[in-house]
């Protein structure tokens, strides 16, 4: 449309609702759809509705098979048990100490040698899920420092909360919280694997 | 005055074809009726199924089966109208002549009525609607909107939020969106769904744990923290394409990150060692990130206030984990939340000074909200399972939030008072939701 029409059109519209819409008594009886509907067009926003394309995402790798076998057998040992803490708390009991110790001996043993460690904080269900994250990375710091203070060389390990996201036992009740509220010891990298 | 006004309108849409989708700015508010809270009556819309042709296709009567349903839900949820489909308006005796029939839906009590004709073009799926005033017979706009078959719900949404918009001034909501974080194909990964929950599709594919989405104030983007790199890093979804950005991805612990209404900055927890404190950046330079809370104990889980001055965040430095409200350089903090014995999740209502977030009674998470000015604080919810996670619908109106039933968890939508509750997943455990400022 031209603006010379466009501005005619404005003008006649104008008049034209001034004439007959905003008379004070307007008819009761309403004028058929005289107004030719303006013209919108969604499609382009109907397409650009967001269809991103998640199997391009990054992936998170995964560990050699043989090496999480060795991990189960060290464990099944005791040699790299898990610390359990108590519900809203990050302190190591006398136990989670004797454990630490343990976990400690093996890491500064001949087999442990070049052991890498990554150690999980992880909480239970009962708290929120984004304060957890905060407190899983307590969990797995203050294992951490204990075995530090060992004499362990605290470059092999690194820390990583997963709050409740990654739970070890999905029951609801006190004897499956209290397995979720724990530091764990994965080994992600160690000689020969 | 609502007459002239409604003419004033009506004249401009007239006036410029094609470009009706935004009236000129200055008038479009002044058709404000106000409607919304308190005692005033709810707008009486009438809204019968849309005119198909006897030789419409059966993808067409499909789709326009689809059209209706969504208009009227859509309508109904707005909150300020009563709708009549065709359940109600099944006892009328409608000739096609108009006056008549304007009569006719006036008898049942309704103020307004809305029309549509839908039919096809080439493959295309067009609806004209028609949007009138009963008592003055005045139309109040009339629209034409056209796109793909599967997209006749889109329509319907568009065309709900012109007339929410046309009649209370207020923005709508239906194109709005739900972003969350969902277990049901395996790994916990980002989803986003339309604002009635249809339409729920995968946005991640990082195959680890992902999640805690927080949309930008400029719906462009969505920040989210995934473990891919086996540490927990913030990143954002570009949209509309996708693209999966970096925020912060070193040190120990990256969580929590909630981007600013104008989609520059980011705040997020953030720890090296043992202590998380929330950092702040730029979302596209967050090389160093400048740390602003510097106590003690627990900082993280911050949400920015729609105006970007001030940051609401969780803290336990009083003992237990509460709500605190900072400027955003950090300083003048001050504890909101005083019920309840564990508090975390706040969410700034889109416009004022409440903040919604969950505190714990008993064992029990509820959704709670708290003037951070005057302090006075209402708990919405008292249901039997734990509520958590709260987000604003993009007007104030609704609160999502997720509702924990031991480890199941599914995202829920109730009225800003607290009623109405309507549960929006079912595939699946679905959590953390994040509703978005704008159109999607």
């Amino acid at each position: 449309m031209s603006i010379d029409r466009k501005w005619i059109a404005l003008a006649l519209t104008l008049m034209l609702a001034l004439a007959i819409g905003c008379k004070k008594d307007a008819p009761q009886v309403a004028p058929p759809p005289a107004v030719e509907p303006t013209t919108t067009d969604t499609t382009e926003r109907v397409e650009a509705a967001p269809a991103p394309g998640p199997s391009t995402d990054t992936q998170q790798p995964q560990r050699p098979a043989t090496l999480q076998l060795w991990e189960q057998e060290l464990r099944r040992q005791g040699l790299i048990g898990d610390v359990f803490y108590a519900f809203d708390r990050y302190d190591l009991s006398a136990e989670s100490k004797q454990r630490l110790a343990k976990n400690a001996e093996f890491l500064n043993s001949s087999e442990g040698q070049g052991v890498m460690v990554t150690i999980e904080g992880h909480c239970d269900e009962r708290g929120t899920n984004e304060y957890n994250l905060a407190l899983g990375q307590r969990r797995g710091q203050a294992a951490l420092d204990y075995l530090a203070s060992l004499g362990v060389d605290s470059s092999r390990f690194k820390t990583v909360s997963y709050g409740e996201e990654r739970p070890f036992c999905t029951q609801s009740d006190e004897a499956c919280w209290a397995q979720n509220r724990r530091a764990a010891f994965v080994i992600t990298a160690a000689p020969g694997y | 005055m609502r007459r002239i006004l409604l003419c004033l309108s009506i004249t401009l849409v007239l006036a410029v074809p094609g470009v009706a989708q935004d009236p000129p700015a200055g008038t479009q508010p002044d058709v404000t009726i106000t409607l919304a809270d308190g005692n005033a009556r709810q707008l009486r819309l009438a809204v019968p199924d849309a005119g198909l042709d006897n030789t419409a296709s059966a993808s067409l009567r499909v789709a326009a089966g689809d059209f209706d349903q969504t208009l009227r839900d859509d309508l109904d949820f707005a909150g300020p109208f009563r709708v009549q489909g065709p359940d109600e308006l099944g006892v009328l005796t409608l000739t096609g002549n108009q006056g008549h029939d304007f009569e006719q839906y006036r008898s049942l009590g309704n103020d307004i009525v809305v029309l549509g004709r839908i039919f096809e073009e080439g493959d295309r799926f067009v609806l004209e609607g028609y949007v009138y005033d009963l008592p003055s017979g005045q139309s109040v706009f009339g629209k034409r909107y056209r796109g793909s078959m599967d997209q006749a719900r889109r329509i319907a949404h568009t065309f709900a939020d012109a007339i929410v918009e046309a009649l209370t001034g207020e923005p709508g909501i239906a194109l709005s969106a739900l972003a969350f974080h969902s277990d049901r194909d395996g790994f916990q990964e980002l989803y986003l769904m339309d604002y009635d929950g249809r339409n729920q599709r995968r946005i991640t594919g990082h195959k680890s744990t992902s999640g805690f989405p927080n949309w930008s104030g400029t719906s462009d983007a969505i920040a989210y923290v995934s473990y891919f790199t086996e540490q927990p890093g913030v990143y954002y979804v570009k949209l509309p394409g996708g693209e999966k950005v970096p925020i912060h991805t070193s040190g120990n612990l990256n969580i929590s990150p909630s981007i600013s209404s104008d989609g520059q900055w980011v705040a997020f927890g953030h720890a090296d060692a043992v202590n998380t404190d929330i950092f702040v950046c730029q979302r596209e330079a967050c090389s160093a990130p400048q740390q602003i809370t510097k106590a003690s104990g627990i900082d993280t889980n911050p949400a920015w206030s729609p105006d970007g001055s001030q940051i609401a965040f969780t803290s336990d430095r009083s003992g237990r984990p509460n709500v605190y409200v900072m400027e955003r350089d950090g300083s003048n903090v001050r504890r909101i939340s005083f019920d309840g014995n564990y508090n975390d999740g706040a969410a700034w209502h889109p416009e004022g000074t409440l903040i919604a977030y969950a505190s714990r009674r008993g064992n029990r998470f509820q959704i709670t909200v708290t003037d951070a000015v005057t302090l006075e604080t209402r708990t919405l919810t008292s249901g039997p399972h734990s509520y958590e996670e709260p987000t604003w619908s993009p007007n104030g109106r609704y609160l999502a939030f997720s509702e924990k039933r031991g480890r199941s968890s599914q995202i829920w939508v109730i009225d800003s008072d607290g009623g109405a509750p309507r549960q929006l997943t079912f595939e699946g455990n679905n959590a953390a939701p994040d509703w978005s400022a704008g159109a999607l």
